[in-house]
């Protein structure tokens, strides 16, 4: 796709000198009051006549150039006639006499029309030469010619020290400690910051959304974007990866990460909604979230007809959609949903279909290093264990013959159920230097009752008439036990046999065969055998033995090998499973083939004595395997498969299947000749088209953003719009050389947000002049900074990092921090209790929290964060006594107010010193001589009610996890809590001025 | 003495003190701004209604979960004949259908499962099964020919609160604080409740009270039954109401000391907003504390103090309506009979009816009824068709009724077709009912505008709505 020259809009007529601009004093009076039944959208548009083309308006001679008496545009809106005026009185629109001036003055200067600003490619202006080094300034600098004000004076050391820190990491001074752009843009923290403005954009949130708002994991998908502004990944790589990441041709994890912006969508799973309706939904909020975040435009308009004020049409909404119908999907997640016909996730190898569509695992860095060294041990020890070394192959021998002798033979043998394979279970600890038999044995230590259970061998065990069961035993002398039981299970555990004192609680006081007394211990410090006959323990012929104990009381003890003794001639064939048994068999018939000798020595591996040590090794890796696969995130992915048909919706309706089917297209007023005729565009071409340097709205509304991140407001007002309805810039030239600059940078975003941060412009006072304030309210002249309060995000940050609770780790699952209890009561599908976290999680940054779409945390909401149901470019700044409630009485703040409050007793004695530590921490100034006269009458008062009720004092200081400190006086920490819940409280501790 | 109020007077002199010089437009903005929150926000549209208001607030008893028309207000004797035998195909051909969507081939009639009868001297039809409701007949206007964009409950009720179902709207009780204000300080201007029982629990998104793209100050604030009535309403443990005064005293004393240095109308701002938090920690807890009612109110309501019932919230809905709440918005979440409609309607009817009534008849003796709006109705109906002994969401057709605030009560407006599937007459949509709640606060909803995204937003969206204008009083 390229870029059309834009002729119509381009044409300029600006030639006369003229001191009216199209743009700034004309555009905005006809769009407001005229576009909407005289301006782009057809179907709207009345007496065919139309205002936003210049051509249109002559030739309907509604605007003769140089022509009052002529131009009917000056007749109507002049019209005292109630059938005539413009804008008619039904629209409730009025023009003013000065707008009705400026458009007579306009006409008679020629009615020159130009381009919307935002819809013609930037040119970099030249940097007025006033004398200024940042070129930032010289354009602020110009804004203020001819006006009596000047830049104001640059905010004090403190108050900028604490700015940058806030603005560039949203933490504070204390915590990051420097000021320091460089170092600053370099701490991890910037990501976080990024984030927190992304995230909105993205519509990130921890759940569904819709209805039943179920969990599904997407964090990888967030901390993409906090490392990706770490990595100061180019923007328009960033962009590129969000949208088409999938579409790369070898895409890495990072890159499917990425394509979850694209997913992370409201969905449905309502029982009894229509697959067709929630997609139709799903797509459409794609081209909105889509041309909101990257473009700040607002194509959403345009779902149901032609955009009444930009020339985006419905078809351009629609073909716009038909870049996401590739993506792999259901409308309902339900029954009655199906995916993508043809799709199949078999086709993609790694991926999942999870309850909510394709998902991928994502280990961490640490994780993924921990999963493949896991991995490569326990191949190279796969591969020793398959070794066939002259040893192994001889032991191997040994043992089948020994087998093959005991076979069908009349004397009593002895057939092992346990050796060294089996050992190991149930977490024991082994040795290698004194065994029995075989590589090890299992040593229990105790000064009391211990006792391992493990499973017989491979299959249950069928004993003979005149059994005898035995196992192994080295006692030490040094530390011998005091009592030893073997116990069997049958049907049940009722099988024991004991030596020794009787200490052991199992079965005790019995006399029967579930606590059969055989005699003494044996001797200590060599190898003895325990031996019992089955029938004594209660266990006839045809007993299936499954599981063993080993039980001790006291000492220490070697325990090895365990079998039976037994006239059975079938025994060893009987202890076998079926694989070896059949192949032991035709050994011993003399006929045995290839493949028997094979599953011979393939059971023999998983006993033999030689490999006892790698099977313990590799059962061992085979549990951390598991352990880290089971703990790894996952997200849902973009993956793309066969697309669906896209129509154009008549007046946005779903059901009616009447428009044209249409492929993907870039707003046609934006590209090239239309459709090329060959292949079908993807999200890869939307995404370069997007990031295309001709694109004139992309690199415009991230650097107006990024401007808003450091002011509170942007160069052009309307964060999400900047079409028609949205606002002339303040500073025109200022956007455009910086969106170039950014732009030319290689769309390199720390370099624009240093470029920012280092101008003069932003280390203003934000502490206006009354006559500054008079002059100019909006601070549109940029002669001073904003104050800002924080977002919601950082004011729980700043509380937790000033008191030193807060953990400051990137990335990982979500946090889950105190919360009113009941407060998804109101949920269903399945009904739900909030677990706060217990452990560090609890003070995790804001950034982090789980994010609810039906029930957003209540402190977030009330301080403004966006639900993220939708694409948010700008939050809104309230004012509300739930922010108060919430700053006063959340857990949260409270604790933090309490432990901030530990460290100032546990460091200053008086609480004139502590109000120096607290005020440096929070505000990076002293207190003022009444603020500590104020601060130190309330800590008296609080001292006398908390001496008079010290039980409340606990109550106070036991809110949260913070177990409360043994040392301090708990009146006097009490007191000194109040005095810090005051400080959190402040105006100025959530404002950074 | 709530040491609070008396720096509220300080705060003028402190203005007036400061470094501002009199009469400059800065100081005038920052009073002007202190005034509107140390008060309360008194609207865009504060002196500026387009009309006369009947209402002065408004008590949505939203019956969440699709409330059967067939079994509450649209008699359909027609319907009763053909139950159980196949729904006729000239109905439904092509028509969209929720959890009936598998069965299209084999739909059947379902009765109604109660008996209507006349009540009033309006003798209108009427279910038996809400008796209570029944008996103020009189009173209520009824529109029997409502009908809907959204199948689906959550994007039904959206739509019913917000006009829309594109997510980010304004919910209606916003867009009414956002135009006229509150009428108290003490507490939130938009109140939100719940209650459940009498059918399956749907669940119930915040993003129906939020104020969307309005400032967040607008948006209704939920009061609990259990744990803290508002959320951090009351004080940390440990922490007394004159432990709590101090703090907030200091608070505000330092927040002033702030505003002598420091150049920001949010300064003053935030003092109010802790002042009035203040006062809400003792307002709230009092609001809610109906022990102080009369056991006879409470026997009316069938309200058992902190049960956290409809009945509860009904009795507490007039305490906020008698204290200057402008939009009150109670949740029944219990309406959704997709089996069992007939026992359904039997639970849910013990849970509203008596309640639901007592809460009319109340504020018409204490005369408030004459200027409180009630709106009782869900975000949807339900088919006549059969889902196994119950029904299925239906947007074809439902019914609501109206009391109070210039509503001319004992009228009927509409009428669906035989079977109670589709509008026959005088079809009201969503939109329409935002544009007639609007005309009885004395709005024009053409005129009620705000902007965001360069557009003029409206409650009642971009095609013309219409005021029923026959249920009307003063028409």
């Amino acid at each position: 796709m390229r870029f059309t020259s834009l002729i119509f809009l381009a044409t300029t007529f600006g030639a006369i000198a003229a001191p009216l601009s199209y743009n700034r004093d004309i555009r905005p009076i006809l769009s407001e009051n005229c576009f909407a039944c005289h301006g782009p959208d057809k179907a709207s548009r009345e007496a065919k006549l139309r205002l936003d083309i210049r051509e249109a308006a002559i030739e309907k001679e509604a605007i003769i150039p140089g022509d009052l008496k002529k131009s009917d545009l000056i007749f109507y809106i002049n019209s005292e006639d109630e059938d005539e005026i413009m804008p008619p009185p039904e629209s409730h629109k009025k023009l003013t006499q000065a707008q009705k001036d400026t458009l007579a003055e306009w006409i008679k200067q020629g009615a020159p029309y130009e381009a919307h600003w935002s819809f013609i490619p930037a040119v970099r202006p030249d940097v007025p030469a006033l004398g200024e080094k940042h070129p930032i300034d010289n354009f602020i600098k110009a804004g203020l010619k001819g006006n009596e004000h000047e830049m104001s004076q640059p905010a004090d050391k403190a108050t900028i020290d604490r700015r940058i820190s806030f603005d560039l990491t949203g933490l504070p001074l204390h915590l990051t400690g420097t000021s320091d752009p460089d170092k600053l843009l370099a701490s991890p923290h910037f990501g976080e910051r990024m984030a927190v403005f992304w995230l909105d954009l993205a519509r990130y949130a921890d759940t569904a959304g819709y209805h039943s708002d179920k969990v599904r994991d997407v964090t990888p998908y967030r901390d993409y974007v906090v490392n990706s502004f770490n990595k100061n990944k180019p923007y328009d790589q960033f962009v590129t990866e969000q949208l088409a990441g999938d579409l790369f041709k070898n895409p890495t994890l990072e890159n499917y990460v990425a394509s979850a912006f694209n997913r992370i969508n409201q969905v449905s799973e309502e029982g009894g909604i229509q697959d067709k309706e929630y997609i139709a939904k799903y797509y459409a909020e794609r081209v909105r979230t889509t041309s909101g975040a990257f473009l700040g435009a607002t194509m959403g308009c345009a779902e149901c007809h032609d955009h009444k004020f930009d020339p985006f049409t419905a078809k351009d909404f629609y073909s716009m959609q038909a870049f996401f119908s590739d993506i792999y999907e259901k409308g309902a997640y339900t029954g009655h949903g199906s995916y993508n016909k043809g799709a199949d996730i078999k086709n993609y190898p790694g991926f999942k279909l999870g309850k909510f569509g394709p998902t991928l695992n994502v280990p961490s860095p640490e994780q993924e290093k921990a999963l493949v060294k896991v991995q490569e041990e326990k191949r190279a020890l796969e591969a020793t264990t398959q070794k066939d070394s002259p040893e192994l192959l001889s032991a191997f021998n040994k043992w089948t013959n020994d087998l093959l002798g005991k076979i069908g033979s009349s004397k009593p043998q002895d057939v092992v159920i346990l050796e060294d394979a089996e050992l190991p279970l149930g977490g024991a600890k082994t040795v290698t230097n004194n065994v029995h038999s075989g590589s090890l044995a299992r040593i229990q230590k105790s000064s009391e009752l211990t006792q391992h259970i493990v499973d017989a061998n491979k299959k249950p065990v069928t004993l003979t008439e005149g059994d005898t069961l035995y196992t192994w035993v080295w006692l030490d002398p040094k530390n011998p036990p005091k009592q030893l039981m073997l116990q069997f299970h049958g049907k049940n555990w009722d099988h024991r046999a004991w030596w020794g004192e009787d200490l052991i609680p199992y079965g005790k006081g019995s006399k029967k065969a579930d606590h059969h007394k055989v005699g003494k211990l044996p001797a200590t410090g060599k190898w003895v055998r325990l031996e019992v006959p089955a029938k004594s323990v209660g266990l006839p012929a045809g007993t299936k033995i499954t599981q063993l104990a080993y039980t001790q009381f006291g000492g220490s003890v070697l325990w090895d090998q365990a079998g039976r003794h037994t006239n059975d001639s079938n025994a060893v064939l009987a202890g076998l499973s079926e694989k070896p048994r059949k192949a032991l068999l035709s050994v011993k018939k003399g006929k045995p083939t290839d493949q028997d000798r094979k599953e011979l020595l393939t059971h023999y591996r998983t006993i033999a004595p030689s490999l006892a040590l790698a099977r313990k090794k590799i059962a061992e890796l085979t549990k951390q395997e598991e352990l880290l696969k089971t703990s790894t995130r996952s997200t849902l992915v973009t993956l793309s498969t066969v697309p669906r048909t896209i129509k154009l919706l008549p007046r946005g309706d779903w059901t009616d299947d009447s428009g044209e089917v249409l492929l993907p297209a870039a707003p046609e007023f934006l590209s090239s000749e239309g459709q090329p005729s060959k292949e079908r565009l993807t999200r890869l071409d939307l995404a370069k088209w997007i990031t295309a340097r001709e694109n004139p709205l992309t690199a415009r509304a991230f650097t107006n953003r990024v401007w808003a991140l450091f002011f509170g407001t942007g160069l052009s007002r309307d964060l999400q719009d900047l079409g028609n309805q949205g606002q002339w810039p303040t500073h025109p030239e200022l956007l455009d050389w910086l969106s170039v600059e950014f732009v030319e940078s290689g769309w390199d975003v720390k370099h624009l947000v240093k470029l920012i941060i280092t101008s003069k412009t932003y280390r203003q006072s934000s502490n206006a002049s009354p006559q500054l304030m008079e002059a100019d309210p909006y601070n549109n002249l940029y002669a001073r900074q904003n104050p800002r309060r924080l977002p919601a995000e950082f004011i729980r940050d700043n509380a937790l990092a000033i008191s030193g609770l807060l953990k400051p780790q990137l990335g990982g699952a979500s946090a889950r921090p105190y919360q009113p209890a009941g407060y998804y009561a109101q949920l269903n599908f399945p009904k739900r209790k909030y677990q706060q976290h217990n452990d560090e999680n609890q003070y995790r940054r804001g950034l982090y929290m789980h994010w609810q779409r039906s029930f957003l945390h209540p402190m977030l909401a009330a301080f403004d964060a966006p639900a993220r149901e939708e694409c948010t470019a700008a939050r809104e700044s309230s004012n509300t006594p739930l922010q108060a409630l919430n700053q006063l009485n959340d857990p949260t703040f409270v604790e933090a107010a309490r432990v901030l409050a530990t460290d100032l007793v546990a460091k200053e004695k008086a609480i004139k010193p502590r109000l120096q530590v607290a005020f440096k921490r929070l505000l990076n100034r002293p207190p003022s001589g009444e603020e500590e006269t104020l601060l130190t009458e309330l800590f008296n008062k609080q001292l006398k009610r908390y001496k008079a009720t010290p039980d409340d004092a606990k109550k106070l200081l036991s809110i949260g996890l913070t177990p409360l400190p043994d040392k301090a006086d708990p009146v006097d920490l009490a007191a000194t809590t109040t005095v810090t819940r005051a400080l959190l409280n402040l105006q100025e501790t959530i404002t950074r001025y | 003495m709530n040491p609070l109020l008396a720096n509220c007077l300080n705060r003028r002199a402190f203005l007036q003190n400061s470094s501002y010089s009199v009469g400059s437009a800065a100081l005038l903005s920052l009073l002007g701004q202190e005034q509107a929150t140390a008060s309360q926000w008194r609207g865009t549209l504060a002196d500026k209604l387009h009309y006369p208001p009947k209402a002065k607030r408004i008590i949505h008893l939203c019956m969440a979960g699709g409330p059967s028309h067939l079994e509450t207000l649209d008699y359909k004797p027609e319907l009763a004949k053909l139950s159980g035998k196949g729904m006729p195909t000239s109905f439904t051909e092509g028509q969209q259908l929720a959890q009936l969507q598998g069965n299209r081939n084999k739909l059947k009639c379902l009765g109604p499962q109660h008996e209507f009868k006349r009540y009033g001297k309006c003798g209108r039809m009427m279910s038996s099964a809400f008796p209570n409701i029944g008996s103020i007949a009189d009173e209520i206007a009824v529109i029997n020919s409502m009908h809907t964009e959204q199948i689906n409950h959550d994007p039904a009720h959206t739509f019913m609160n917000t006009g829309s179902i594109i997510p980010g709207r304004p919910s209606m009780g916003s867009w009414l604080l956002y135009g006229l204000g509150a009428e108290t300080d003490e507490l939130p201007g938009y109140v939100v409740m719940t209650s459940s029982g009498g059918g399956q629990d749907q669940p119930i998104a915040s993003r129906q009270w939020h104020s969307g793209f309005l400032p967040s100050k607008f948006q209704g604030v939920q009061f609990n039954s259990k744990g803290d009535p508002v959320h951090y309403v009351n004080n940390p443990a440990g922490v007394t109401r004159a432990g709590q005064g101090e703090l907030l005293e200091t608070i505000n004393q330092m927040n002033r000391m702030l505003g002598y240095r420091q150049n920001d109308p949010e300064i003053a701002t935030r003092i109010a907003q802790y002042e009035m938090a203040f006062k809400m920690q003792t307002s709230v807890p009092g609001l809610m504390d109906v022990t102080e009612e009369p056991k006879k109110v409470l026997e009316e309501y069938g309200a058992t103090p902190g049960d956290g019932s409809f009945a509860s919230n009904c009795l507490l809905a007039r305490r906020l309506a008698e204290r200057g709440v402008r939009f009150i918005q109670l949740y029944h979440r219990g309406w959704d009979h997709h089996g069992g409609v007939k026992k359904g309607i039997e639970t849910v009817s013990r849970h509203v009816d008596k309640a639901t009534a007592a809460l009319v008849k109340d504020l018409k003796a204490r005369g408030m009824l004459e200027d409180t709006l009630i709106i009782w109705g869900g975000e949807f109906g339900r088919t006549p068709m059969a889902q196994g002994s119950g029904r299925d969401h239906h947007i074809q057709a439902f019914s609501l009724w109206m009391a109070g605030a210039g509503i001319k009560g004992g009228t009927t407006y509409g009428s669906t077709d035989e079977l109670g599937y589709a509008v026959a007459q005088d079809g009201v949509s969503v939109h329409d009912l935002h544009a007639t709640i609007l005309q009885q606060l004395g709005i024009d909803h053409h005129r009620f505008t705000h902007k965001f995204q360069g557009l003029d937003f409206k409650l009642t969206g971009v095609e013309s709505a219409k005021v029923v204008k026959k249920i009307l009083s003063n028409s």
